[in-house]
């Protein structure tokens, strides 16, 4: 005899809903598959074949799991976008930019690359104007507190049964303002602006981009993603 | 094999009526309905369960469970609502398929 309700409650793994209503719906779903299979094998199917019958009324999991916790939950498909991804993208957002705010404020001072001596700063030849090279800085103190934000985002977004997708977008949401800018603001400003130094923007970009937005979004999946699979795999039936 | 949009629109008759023989638990449903299209009706779970909780939650139908000796299963029926529900429903797609016949020529297609 084929264990079905083992299969669907792993299949169903982290379903957002009650956990007496979650059970309801494996065990009804395991009676359906049982009873595909035993129908399979009273037609003389062997054993392979009638539980290969079975799994074929469930084309994706993924796609049964979502459908079921929008019918079964009282509450409107808009509301669950949003508890999926709209709150704890902007709960990211906003708790990563109040600690940058914060660590601006009060200290500890950021990293500053001085790498290149007096070529980081402000150069001054006789007969041009001044140029400003490149400085990264970096708040490490603030980059430290971005898993612990980062796991946040992916532990409400998980929790509300958002996709993959959602969840990391969620996570990494506090650098899409930064790579908004970097991708779109910096190439827009070294064509309009002829203040901002055509031979530095690709060092900058560069820097700028690592300082960021790369380093951001490591620190930010570097929390959000092993919390994402710890709490994926609990199983919540 | 009827097309996945024209079949969400009719699985909703197609599960109300099936509840005229009683209290039918989920895979007895699903069985009923391909039986009686012929197999042109036939439902995955993510189309089928989803819909059974929906017409639950919109008191169209009410389960119970009960213990056999295979286990606990949940049979559904039809409510009062759910009944009142049915007539018009089936009229409306009376009138369509029949408008459809007019339309296409599908009967004699």
């Amino acid at each position: 005899m084929h264990d079905w309700q083992k299969l669907v409650r792993q299949k169903l793994e982290g379903i957002a809903l009650q956990h007496d209503d979650a059970a309801q719906v494996v065990e009804e779903l395991a009676a359906h598959l049982e009873e595909d299979y035993q129908y399979s094998l009273a037609a003389g199917a062997p054993e392979q074949l009638a539980i290969r019958h079975a799994l074929q009324h469930v084309t994706d999991w993924h796609d049964l799991k979502s459908k079921i916790e929008s019918s079964r939950k009282k509450e409107l498909p808009m509301n669950k976008r949003v508890s999926q991804f709209w709150f704890p993208a902007f709960l990211t957002i906003l708790l990563s930019m109040t600690f940058l705010m914060v660590i601006q404020e009060i200290g500890p001072k950021p990293w500053t690359s001085s790498a290149g001596g007096p070529a980081w700063g402000a150069l001054r030849a006789p007969g041009f104007r001044v140029r400003m090279m490149p400085v990264a800085m970096v708040y490490l103190s603030w980059l430290l507190t971005l898993p612990f934000i980062g796991a946040l985002g992916a532990y409400l977004a998980t929790r509300a049964g958002g996709r993959p997708a959602a969840v990391f977008s969620s996570v990494a949401f506090p650098v899409f303002p930064y790579l908004a800018f970097f991708i779109i603001g910096l190439p827009i400003a070294a064509i309009l602006d002829d203040h901002v130094a055509h031979n530095i923007m690709l060092p900058a970009f560069f820097i700028g981009f690592g300082a960021w937005v790369l380093l951001p979004a490591i620190a930010l999946l570097a929390g959000g993603l092993p919390v994402h699979y710890f709490s994926g795999r609990k199983v919540s039936t | 094999m009827i097309a996945s949009a024209i079949k969400r629109g009719t699985a909703e008759v197609a599960v109300l009526s099936v509840f005229e023989y009683g209290a039918l638990h989920g895979y007895e449903i699903a069985r009923r309905i391909e039986r009686q299209t012929k197999g042109s009706l036939r439902f995955t779970l993510a189309a089928f369960y989803p819909l059974l909780y929906r017409l639950e939650k919109q008191k169209w139908i009410r389960g119970a469970w009960e213990t056999s000796p295979t286990g606990r299963r949940r049979r559904d029926r039809l409510t009062p609502a759910g009944k009142k529900k049915l007539t018009p429903l089936r009229s409306e797609w009376s009138e369509l398929f029949a408008a459809l016949h007019r339309l296409a020529g599908v009967a004699n297609a």
